[in-house]
């Protein structure tokens, strides 16, 4: 009998799976922070303390000097979708709720998500406990003002709001634009300071200023690293790493995060090693915001046809820059580090630019069902690349949480014919 | 040497066998997709028609939506560029390529050698698209490959207003108990194909010549309600359908050299 046992096949029906490989520490050291920053943000919610919820780009700077905790709806909504449990907050807004399909997704599943907050079996990962106030900057889009509205009367709960405006004509915000930013930035460090009942400790709040402009500087010296051939890391890393600037911006954790990083890219350019996990042939320019469902199966396909996607166009939108004390900087930079607030020209221009720097064989961008913001550009912009870039474009359908956009056949076959035309003008076959 | 090129489609499948990538000594179609025994069918039957054995061919390369899933074929491809060196191959001054597939509706840019330059597809939507014009005819009762004839028997065409195919279908049902006369309803259901691909190929740009590839580039009505939207000619060469099929065999012979 013990022969039989002994038998690989009787002892093991199931070949053994493939060993995970271990992660970074940079990467451990992101999900040890994010897990902290959440777990405070609960801790202080058992204490009695406020907590916020806030939209991706806004002055965090205050809310981090007052050591209020703040959480991201559309960075935990990400996170969500892309551990595929964002379905049932979607549904929920959907059905139950009654929002149409045509709103952003991450819109749906957070309010699916509040709706839901106070029910004894309420879970998400991660799991965000309910907001006392929320923060509100519309510099990315527009929509944000009826998702947090919404928010705020189902949770009656007051926003503190601060209305950027959009730059038609120029890159630089014109000077009453910024004036108009400032104030209401002023106005909000008052009213915060009435709602908290303390004042602002404006040395702290200095700091954070400080810090926040070093993480942004160091989140840059590292997304260029990446303009070397063949790249350092596999540009989608770039959208695990973005989330340290969305979330923990001012933290010095945040620094400690990108030091490691970067010591970590510029070993593997000394080693000539990636983290792309193929073999890199062709470098691509991504456009728009993650298919955060379908990460994987993005993956897997670029790099099947040796495709990293070296850089995006959305991982820029936190570079908030400005000099510490400087209200005014600070208002112009948080009008338009999100290239959402530019016009077409303007983005597609800062894109052409990008696509040169880090030697880009083509564009693939995501045609976001539910980011009209980020996608409507794309239609004319592709002209824009093609011409002043000259590079092929391809588009694919796909949304940021909604899994029921996304074709994988459709994408693989975009890919598959970007891949073809990049190959033929390599090859100088054109 | 000999290669051949397969197209596996949504609706149909095609093949050709091609003798140094000149002479096509065997061409086959089969109005089953993948996942059926379409693509066994033109497998064999083309081998048959040109009394070859599968030992014969230097190289098999297989493109279109099932090309993932044929297990005699060397290779594969993305039916993006095959259609475009099957075009170039029949039709070199085609500069524009309209392909309206079962599923898919391609619109190339091509340059003077019959490379890409530039493509869009339509969105993860029916409308306007091969199955579109299916289940129209389908709801009218009539064969697909009749409706070209239909329509040119049209005194005054009925517009569509649905682009959705859900919608399209209930609208073509209530225009139908209304009792309009169904030529004029077909050329308002392929007027609104031609509409939905036109707004695709100036989404690309439009360079002349202008031509069509696929099954649905047989349909007379369709050539001439696009060639109204685009306000010029389409010319179909006579091997529209088998386009992709021509390319994958062009490409096998690239390969296998
Ligand atoms: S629509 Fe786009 S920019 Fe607006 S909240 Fe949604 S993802 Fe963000």
């Amino acid at each position: 009998m013990s022969e039989v046992k002994d038998t690989p096949i009787e002892s093991s029906p199931l070949p053994a799976p493939k060993p995970k490989r271990p992660l970074p520490l940079s990467r451990q050291m992101v999900n040890e922070q994010t897990a902290k920053c959440y777990a405070e943000a609960w801790a202080a919610k058992e204490n009695g303390e406020p907590v916020g919820w806030s939209t991706a780009i806004f002055p965090q700077e205050v809310c981090e000097a007052f050591g209020v905790p703040v959480l991201y709806p559309e960075n935990n909504a990400a996170a969500i979708s892309a551990k595929h449990l964002g379905d049932p907050f979607i549904e929920h807004a959907e059905g139950a709720m009654g929002f149409p399909i045509n709103i952003c997704s991450y819109a749906r599943l957070n309010m699916g998500m509040a709706d839901v907050l106070d029910n004894p079996d309420y879970k998400a990962d991660p799991a965000m406990p309910r907001p006392d106030f929320l923060l509100l900057a519309n510099n990315s889009c527009t929509q944000l003002m009826k998702w947090y509205e919404c928010l705020s009367e189902a949770l009656n709960i007051p926003i503190f709001f601060v209305d950027c405006l959009f730059n038609y004509y120029e890159e630089e915000p014109a000077f009453y634009k910024v004036k108009y930013v400032r104030s209401q930035i002023e106005n909000y460090i008052e009213n915060m300071e009435k709602f908290l009942k303390r004042k602002l400790d404006w040395d702290k709040y200095l700091e954070v200023q400080k810090r926040s402009q070093i993480n942004c500087q160091l989140f840059n010296e590292i997304v260029d690293l990446n303009r070397r051939t063949p790249a350092p890391m596999s540009g989608f890393d770039l959208f695990n790493y973005m989330s340290c600037l969305v979330l923990c911006r001012g933290k010095e954790s945040t620094t400690e995060i990108f030091k490691q990083l970067k010591a970590e890219v510029e070993e593997n350019i000394k080693n000539n090693t990636s983290t792309f996990p193929g073999e890199e042939k062709y470098r691509v320019h991504w456009e728009g915001i993650a298919c955060w469902p379908n990460l994987g199966f993005n993956l897997k396909k670029l790099k099947e046809y040796n495709v990293n996607a070296v850089m995006n166009g959305y991982v820029t939108a936190w570079d908030v820059r400005y000099a510490p004390g400087d209200l005014d900087g600070m208002a112009k930079a948080y009008q338009t580090s999100s290239t959402n607030s530019l016009s077409t020209p303007t983005i597609m221009n800062k894109r052409v630019d990008s696509i040169k720097n880090f030697g880009c064989d083509g564009m693939l961008c995501h045609v976001n069902r539910s980011c009209k913001l980020m996608t409507f550009h794309i239609f004319v912009g592709r002209e824009i690349v093609e011409s002043n870039a000259h590079i092929p474009v391809a588009n694919f359908d796909g949304d940021q949480s909604d899994t029921r956009i996304f074709s994988e056949a459709q994408f693989e076959t975009r890919l598959q014919g970007l891949v073809e035309i990049m190959k033929e003008q390599k090859e100088g076959a054109v | 040497m000999l290669t051949m090129g397969i197209d596996i489609g949504s609706a149909a499948c095609k093949s050709l066998i091609l003798k140094d990538g000149k002479h096509i000594l065997s061409k086959e179609v089969f109005p089953l997709g993948t996942g059926t025994s379409g693509p066994n069918k033109v497998f064999e039957q083309a081998l048959a028609n040109a009394c070859l054995e599968h030992k014969d061919l230097d190289h098999i390369m297989v493109t279109g939506y099932g090309r993932f899933t044929f297990d005699a074929a060397d290779s594969q491809r993305s039916e993006i560029t095959c259609h475009a060196a099957g075009m170039h191959f029949t039709m070199p001054k085609v500069r524009t390529l309209i392909d309206i597939g079962g599923q898919d509706i391609k619109i190339l840019r091509l340059n003077e050698r019959g490379k890409v330059e530039s493509f869009v597809m339509n969105d993860k939507c029916a409308a306007g698209t091969g199955r579109f014009l299916e289940v129209m005819a389908r709801v009218m009762n009539v064969r697909i490959e009749d409706l070209g004839a239909l329509s040119m028997q049209s005194t005054e065409e009925v517009s569509i207003s649905n682009t959705c195919t859900v919608f399209a279908e209930s609208e073509v049902i209530s225009k139908l108990s209304t009792g309009v006369k169904l030529p004029d309803l077909v050329a308002g259901i392929l007027a609104s194909v031609a509409k939905r691909v036109a707004s695709l190929a100036f989404r690309n740009g439009v360079e002349a010549e202008v031509g069509m590839s696929g099954g649905v580039a047989l349909n007379e009505g369709i050539i001439n309600a696009l060639s109204k939207e685009l306000k010029t000619q389409i010319l179909v060469p006579e091997l529209c359908q088998y386009l992709g099929a021509l390319g994958a065999a062009i490409y096998a012979g690239k390969e296998a050299l």
